[in-house]
């Protein structure tokens, strides 16, 4: 459907009626499997986990024949999804705000003032974004484990927030410089302090940068499954994606029941997606500049 | 300028030198060190290269760098398949706009969350080989996940179903802002659909394409734990067949307690990335001046 | 460690501190936070395999009165690391939980930790079944917490319908196979599990090496370099697995389900004969209305420990970094007095490791028919807790899973396994020697 650019651009005309040919119905037939694909592991996920176990073993594929709420009563009354879902959260929050405020400071001094060093830290910080998280457990490992900072929650949120950290920086920097010039001087020329001018107009004016950022960080953080594992090891630390890691193990042979965790796991994901799917969509693709 | 105001800007950068420093930079430092001495639990003697020596002489360790490798054919079916769909949606067919928001679902849910699902699904006796099964597709009914000649791709057509879910979308960001007068003049000179894609749009997103390329293989090669970590058990199995580096690492450290061991690859995983470094800054400068031109 | 790096190591914690503390509060750093003389900490496991621990380990922890105790439930997968990192920077538990075997002998030759004879009474410690494997040199490092008899169960049910006594279970290879045959005709999966997380290999591999070694120590040369895998006569066990699975009698979804899902396949009547263990086995019975019963691995080898209940304990031991080792025994001698033993078994409804618990609390025949044979009468240790870290990661679990899968034959594990214990000793040359020395410990 080759005019439907053009279509789109001049609105008040009718695509003529030739065009709903052949190769329409292809593209649309190819992409009703592009978003099939997309959501079948989701409906899947879902109409598992209202049926029974019983109706699961003999009816793995089809539609519930009567929904069952039971398995949700156990994830959310008897199993800690509630305890995990607090401790990501924590852990989320407190690596956004480090990080935030660090990377607020950090970055309207390389965008906005002159100093030794200034180049070398801005492409230091956006190189560190391509070395893998993975690379640095093991002195973090040892060292924590001298001073006793494994299954502490301050612990953990210091390495979140150092590993989302450059991508911050990288972003925020980049949008400070856009700010026009005359915006500054003219605080300035109030009589305005540099800490003032971040704090009352910078930041003000950066509020979409800064959603994006708390988006792509958050996220990061919500569903990280490897730093979960090695650094919290307390049981009454352990985050949602850790929890989940064990949880659809010991379950195994009761799916409907781990697909109901798998639900309220990822629930909060999906209504947040849903409400603000623009700055999902932003964000998500600028955190994949990295 | 008096000593304050010069002072005042490494003021705002100290906290964050001091973060990367605490989180990127020590541990930098010490996994050279650590990774020339046989450690146990927090220290030992120097050994020189020996640690390097025993990861090299080790069938294992190659096996994990070849899976890592063999991940790596996944990123032409995610660019040839993000493509297909960017540029069909760039049609702006009917209902477009909501199928994109569905599109990109499989990048927000979480990669544990959809690996546990996915793992599930494609049990032996599972609903994809049910259904395989009501097809009458019988040989297609593999243990997906049980079998170590399958396991690894199976865990790659996860990788594929949502990774592919942000090269569509950006592709398609960058689709919508190409200039659409040369898609406009091409037609008027009587190109068809397939003429305009591969002659007018395809090198158009030659960059961003290039971009998606390098993010895609740094994922391969370095992000792929969570993905393996639920789908082979814990472990990279079955037998050894989903091992990757990633996942070595974790083990000498936290299984096996062979920190020094961990090190050495640690090591080596970071030069990797940092040769990967030079071509994403490069194509992240082109992106910036395709998008400032 | 130099002073020089351990200075250096410090000024860049407190660099690090200064920085946390704009954003955290600086009170919220533990270690620098100073902890009560009286106070001991203890690092466990275990509500993982036996639910209703954590109730208990709570409520004994609020009944002491000589101390307190501050318990912490460890991760799975970090259990030994955990302790090892903290115990090299000086900071271990006071008491810490230990798996049998290998799982605290490497912390034990690292000095990680205390032997127990001589702080804990002799009479408490030889009743609490810490078995062999917990001696080194003369010293026991572990007492017992509670027990894991290694079992093998069956459905009765199903022996019933493929017309097998099942009060009789296959005690020999051959009646075992024929048991199988029987089973597989009549339309049912003979033996299995799940093994798609490894564990299940190790299972088999312990039952199955048991009856290939007439000690543990001979069990530990394998590693050491002075018996090889290599040898059918030590591979015997992966050949037999290979056996099963040529035969079709093991149940076709085994390679994508996990160990547990696994044994309830059994329990369901999904599929006759496995592995288990014995701390199951309270409510598989209840479960089956007594249809499962506890048997020990069919014999096909002859050696010394072949035909024998393998017999398992959990346990728990002082670290070096104990403050007052002496109140930390106390707080251990403590848990083995009856009242503590009553409320393990209470809380867990297992057993707790103690040979002078008064077994009469059981209702259950089959729970107590197999803690006859299990806990009470001739056993031996479990040898698969003799093997190295490294070698179950890349042997003992991948070899498993692949001759379950038929990627490869008995023989060829075999082969596996002897090149991975070879690379074993080339990364882990300081713990050789200390293997050496077991072996000869162990007989």
């Amino acid at each position: 459907m080759s005019t439907a650019p053009q279509a789109a651009a001049k609105a008040t005309l009718p695509p003529p009626p030739a065009l709903v040919g052949i190769d329409t119905v292809l593209k649309q037939i190819v992409l009703l499997v592009a978003v099939f694909i997309a959501l079948v592991p989701t409906i899947f996920m879902i109409m598992t986990a209202l049926k029974s176990d019983d109706e699961y073993t003999f009816n793995k594929v089809g539609f519930p024949h009567a929904l069952v709420f039971d398995h949700f009563d156990v994830v959310l009354f008897e199993s800690p999804f509630f305890a995990w879902m607090l401790n990501s959260a924590i852990l989320a929050g407190g690596a956004v705000v480090l990080s935030s405020a660090v990377s607020c400071l950090g970055a309207y001094a390389i965008a906005r003032m002159q100093f030794k060093g200034r180049h070398f830290l801005f492409s230091a910080s956006v190189a560190l974004m391509a070395i893998p998280p993975v690379v640095m457990i093991v002195p973090l490992f040892v060292l924590y484990s001298r001073i006793g900072l494994i299954s502490t929650y301050e612990g953990a949120i210091l390495i979140y927030a150092g590993l989302i950290t450059p991508f911050s920086v990288y972003l925020l920097t980049t949008f400070f410089r856009t700010l026009p010039k005359e915006l500054f001087e003219a605080a300035r020329m109030d009589g305005a302090g540099d800490f003032l001018i971040l704090w009352r107009i910078v930041l003000p004016l950066s509020l979409p940068a800064l959603l994006t950022l708390v988006v792509v960080n958050a996220l990061y953080v919500w569903n990280d499954l490897l730093i979960a594992i090695i650094f919290l090891q307390d049981d009454a630390k352990r985050t949602l994606m850790a929890g989940i890691s064990v949880f659809q193990g010991r379950y195994e042979n009761q799916i409907p029941l781990v697909m109901a965790g798998m639900v309220i796991a990822s629930a909060p994901m999906i209504i947040l997606y849903i409400a603000f799917q623009k700055y999902f969509i932003r964000g998500l693709m600028a955190g994949a500049i990295k | 300028m008096d000593q304050t105001s010069r002072l005042k800007p490494y003021l705002y950068v100290a906290p964050l030198v001091a973060l990367l420093l605490f989180v990127f930079g020590y541990p930098l430092v010490q996994i050279f060190e650590y990774s020339f001495k046989q450690i146990r639990g927090i220290d030992g003697p120097w050994i020189g290269f020996r640690n390097y020596e025993l990861i090299f002489g080790q069938d294992l360790f190659w096996e994990a760098v070849r899976h890592n490798l063999m991940l790596l054919i996944a990123i032409p079916i995610m660019i040839a398949w993000s493509l297909l769909v960017a540029i069909l949606l760039y049609d702006r067919l009917k209902g477009w706009k909501v199928y994109r928001i569905v599109i990109f679902v499989p990048y927000i849910l979480a990669v544990p969350i959809i690996a546990a699902i996915m793992k599930k699904m494609f049990q032996f006796n599972g609903p994809v080989n049910e259904a395989l099964r009501w097809l009458g597709a019988d040989f297609l009914a593999l243990d997906w996940i049980g079998s170590s000649d399958y396991a690894l791709w199976t865990v790659m057509l996860l990788i594929i179903w949502r990774e592919a879910a942000l090269g569509i979308v950006l592709f398609l960001a960058r689709l919508l802002n190409l200039d659409e007068s040369l898609t406009e003049a091409a037609k008027l000179d009587g190109a068809n659909w397939w003429q305009r894609v591969w002659y007018v749009i395809l090198p158009q997103m030659r960059v961003v394409i290039e971009f998606y390329a390098v993010i895609s293989v740094i994922t391969m090669l370095s992000s792929v734990f969570a993905y393996v970590y639920i789908m082979g058990g814990g472990r990279g199995g079955p037998g050894t067949s989903t091992m990757v580096v990633e996942l070595y690492i974790f083990g000498a450290i936290v299984r096996q307690s062979l920190p020094g061991i961990a090190s050495a690859v640690s090591v080596l995983l970071f030069l990797v990335s940092l040769l990967l470094i030079v071509p994403l800054f490069a194509m992240r400068r082109r992106a910036n001046e395709e998008e400032t031109a | 460690m130099t002073k020089t790096t351990d200075l250096s190591r410090r000024r860049l914690m407190q660099a690090s501190a200064a920085l946390g503390a704009g954003a955290l509060a600086g009170s919220a750093f533990p270690a620098w936070r100073a902890r009560a003389a009286e106070e001991m900490t203890m690092w466990w496991w275990g509500e993982q395999e036996l639910p209703g621990l954590q109730g208990y380990v709570d409520e004994v922890v609020k009944k002491y009165g000589a101390a307190t105790v501050k318990p912490m439930l460890q991760d799975t997968a970090v259990v030994i690391s955990q302790f090892q990192t903290a115990a090299a920077a000086g900071n271990a538990p006071d008491i810490q939980f230990l798996w049998n075997g290998i799982y605290h002998m490497e912390s034990v030759w690292l000095g990680y930790v205390q032997a127990l004879d001589g702080l804990v009474k002799d009479d408490v410690l030889k009743a609490s079944q810490p078995t062999l494997l917990s001696n080194y040199d003369g010293h026991t490092y572990r007492m017992g917490w509670y027990p894991l008899p290694m079992i093998w169960i069956y459905n009765k049910d199903m022996f019933e319908k493929a017309g097998l006594d099942p009060e009789k279970a296959p005690e020999t290879w051959d009646a075992f196979l024929a048991a199988c045959e029987k089973l597989k005709s009549a339309g049912m999966s003979p033996v299995g599990g799940g093994i798609q997380d490894g564990y299940w290999g190790e299972w088999f591999f312990g039952h199955g090496l048991a009856q290939c070694v007439d000690s543990p120590g001979q069990a530990v040369e394998l590693f050491t370099g002075e018996r090889s895998f290599e040898d059918p006569a030590y591979h015997a066990p992966w050949v037999k697995l290979e056996e099963l699975k040529k035969a079709g009698f093991l149940n076709p979804e085994m390679s994508s389900t996990e160990l547990y899902p696994g044994i309830d396949l059994i329990v369901a009547g999904k599929v006759a004969m496995g592995e288990s263990i014995g701390s199951r086995m309270p409510a598989d019975s209840k479960k089956t209305n007594g249809k499962i019963g506890a048997m020990v691995m069919p014999v096909f080898g002859k050696s010394k420990l072949a035909g024998k209940p393998i017999f398992d304990t959990q346990g728990i031991g002082i670290s070096k970094d104990a403050k007052d080792p002496k109140a930390a025994a106390a707080f251990l001698e403590f848990l083995q007095a009856p009242e503590q033993l009553k409320l393990l078994h209470e809380k867990t409804g297992w057993l707790p490791s103690n040979n002078t618990f008064d077994t009469s609390v059981i209702q259950d025949a089959a729970v107590v028919s197999m803690w006859k044979r299990w806990g009470q009468g001739e056993n031996i240790p479990y040898v698969a807790n003799v093997v190295p870290g490294q070698w179950y990661e890349q042997a003992l679990l991948p070899a498993g899973q692949q001759v379950v899968a038929g990627k490869i034959t008995g023989a060829e594990a075999g082969a596996l396994a002897a090149k991975v214990a070879k690379e074993w000793r080339d990364f882990n040359p300081d713990m050789v020697d200390h293997y050496k020395k077991w072996a000869k410990d162990l007989g």
